[in-house]
């Protein structure tokens, strides 16, 4: 009888590098694996991040996949066990790591092509990915035109960042707040608000989008309307992982699973499944 | 396929030799008419005539709850936890074993489960054609009354005293003649145990699906919005005991626990259910299935339909456990694919 020594269950060890605070609820982690060895992710996909004792969880990852750094980050809201504690570590702490996981942006088919990218709330997070990679590629890409809803002004987040993005030029930014204050001076309403104001030529737009549940279909409505195929927009669903490895159960979306068939998925391969949007 | 006669006289030598070797679970009846797996020790009382064992045998392979990682909280490492107990499993129904090989096929698929197979590869199952059907059972109706594959050994009973074994597997045949030289079957033990396979399939259809079962996934594919799972799932309970006596599920959550000293502390798996409130619940309190209705119609979807358009075979098997194990009387496979089937026969 072989024996096992190889578990894809067992973490591997990072070390917290920087911690910097997003919104009131929001922090960006920054960490390097202890193996000295690049994440070697791709945008759109997510890992595993364990603090023993307390559990594990799935994260998007934030950062693009960047050859000569080993850093990598992850954006969090503090909102059950397991963010909270992260929220209390230390720089210089240790966590567990397991992944990538899943399916990504396929940034080869938008190569030449503009890129429409939608990020509802903390769905910015993993967008942020994608968009750092063509930032990083830029050339490769038409036009990209970035759309970002937020509930209010206080949860927005990478502020200084996307306002850069915003004067720089190279990027059309587009960002709205469901309900204002006294101090907002941008567009006011839901994300779908910005689709018409978006430069956008539907024969030529790939979509990537992420948000609350609630925001696809309404945003994929407008797609439709507009002309965009439903074979050049990307989706990413997120459920509760688990396991990450298609076994638990838990992110199953009808017959997919959300850890390993997604959570980016095409349009058109999920458009029957009644679970999924 | 070779086989074997073995007389009722040379068991107790057989299961010394057995249980030498690794630890038997036999069914037993644990009261009149209540049946489980359960360790043999010299004396036991093997129920031959068991109907159904009230607990499924995915616990041998993927226990309620198993350790996958310890890990040490000072230098921040974690190690694998691999058990792999030596058991075999003597009688199983084919129902049963069909049940293992669609666990095999799932947990093998994508992702190698390692922990689930340290123990089933350490695993041997006799098969036995069953000599009594439940009467909540269905699997005749579902293509589980036989298994060709799965086991190491199939035992027939073919008289009062007289079994026909087939034999599965090298590792089967060398148990078998642990105790010593057994007689080859003949041509006519081979006839009395086919005419005991075709009396056990004929007396397990006794209840049935009304139609093929390969014809199930359409039947799910045109249930979606039925008002069935309302009707039904109006009286769940939610309290996953068809998840749990179920021989094909297998999901489950991921905990962890440790020390006093908050030194050491061990993750472990723990099985979950679909029809439990919270199994779709993510972070910020989001629930993707959260009425009582679509948990369950989930649930029949993946045995109807999910795990078919995956593996070729109906995610149920037919046995019956979650009939039995339902409060509410809601859990019947058999009565659902039998109701849509009739609701949606006359769609195309």
């Amino acid at each position: 009888m072989k024996s096992r020594t190889f578990s894809p269950y067992v973490p591997r060890p990072a070390t917290l590098v920087s911690k910097s605070p997003l919104s009131d609820l929001v922090t960006l982690y920054e960490f390097v694996q202890d193996n000295g060895k690049n994440l070697a992710h791709k945008p759109g996909q997510f890992i595993m991040v364990s603090i023993y004792g307390v559990g594990e969880a799935p994260f998007s990852i934030s950062s693009a996949p960047i050859k000569e750094s080993n850093v990598f980050e992850i954006a969090v809201r503090k909102i059950g066990a397991v963010t909270k504690a992260l929220s209390e570590l230390p720089v210089g702490t240790k966590v567990g790591i397991r992944g990538p996981f899943g399916t990504s942006f396929p940034v080869h088919e938008f190569v030449g092509k503009d890129t429409l990218l939608v990020a509802g709330g903390l769905g910015y997070i993993p967008i942020r990915s994608l968009l750092h990679y063509q930032l990083r590629h830029r050339q490769e890409f038409g036009r990209i035109s970035v759309l970002i809803g937020t509930r209010t002004p206080k949860d927005r987040i990478f502020t200084d960042q996307i306002e850069a993005l915003a004067k720089g030029g190279d990027v059309e930014v587009l960002e709205t707040v469901d309900m204002p204050d006294a101090d907002w001076k941008g567009n006011v309403g839901v994300i779908t608000t910005l689709l018409p104001k978006a430069r956008v030529e539907p024969q030529n737009t790939h979509v990537a989008m992420i948000g609350p549940p609630v925001m696809y279909k309404f945003v994929l409505r407008q797609c439709r309307e507009m002309g965009i195929a439903s074979d050049r927009i990307w989706v990413s669903l997120e459920r509760r992982m688990k396991c990450g490895l298609g076994k638990c159960g838990h992110c199953q979306i009808n017959s997919l699973n959300a850890c390993m068939d997604g959570p980016v998925f095409r349009y058109t391969d999920i458009e029957r499944l009644e679970e999924a949007i | 396929m070779t086989a074997y006669t073995v007389q009722m006289e040379q068991l107790p030598g057989l299961f010394a030799a057995w249980s030498a070797q690794c630890q038997v679970h036999v069914p037993v009846a644990l009261e009149t008419g209540f049946y489980d797996f359960s360790p043999w020790r010299p004396g036991t009382e093997i129920a031959f005539e068991y109907d159904v064992a009230y607990n499924p045998l995915k616990r041998f392979f993927m226990p309620p709850r198993e350790d996958m990682i310890v890990f040490d909280l000072e230098t921040y490492t974690a190690k694998p936890v691999f058990a792999a107990p030596s058991i075999l499993l003597f009688g199983v129904h084919p129902y049963d074993v069909k049940a293992v090989t669609q666990l095999d096929q799932l947990m093998e698929s994508g992702s190698v489960d390692q922990n689930y197979f340290s123990r089933r590869d350490a695993a041997v199952i006799f098969a036995m054609t069953p000599l009594a059907v439940s009467d909540t059972a269905f699997w005749a109706s579902v293509g589980a009354d036989k298994v060709d594959q799965g086991f190491d050994l199939y035992w027939t009973k073919i008289g009062p005293g007289t079994f026909h074994v087939e034999i599965g597997s090298g590792r089967g045949e060398e148990l078998l003649l642990a105790a010593g030289p057994l007689a080859p079957a003949t041509a006519g033990s081979r006839e009395a145990a086919r005419k005991a396979q075709v009396r056990a399939k004929t007396l397990g259809a006794s209840r049935s699906l009304r139609f093929d079962w390969r014809e199930t996934p359409h039947v799910m594919g045109r249930s979606w919005n039925s008002s069935l799972w309302h009707r039904k799932a109006e009286k769940c309970l939610g309290c996953g005991s068809c998840n749990i006596v179920c021989p094909t599920c297998y999901c489950f959550d991921i905990r962890e626990e440790v020390d006093e000293k908050l030194k050491a502390g061990h993750r472990f798996r723990e099985w979950d259910g679909c029809m439990l409130n919270g199994f779709a619940l993510v972070a910020g309190n989001h629930n993707f299935r959260p009425q009582a209705s679509e948990r369950y119609r989930h649930r029949y979807m993946r045995k109807g339909k999910y795990i078919f358009d995956k593996i070729g075979e109906l995610g149920c098997v037919g046995c019956g456990r979650c009939v039995r194990a339902c409060t509410s009387k809601i859990a019947d496979p058999c009565e659902i694919f039998n109701a849509l089937w009739e609701e949606s026969r006359n769609e195309i």
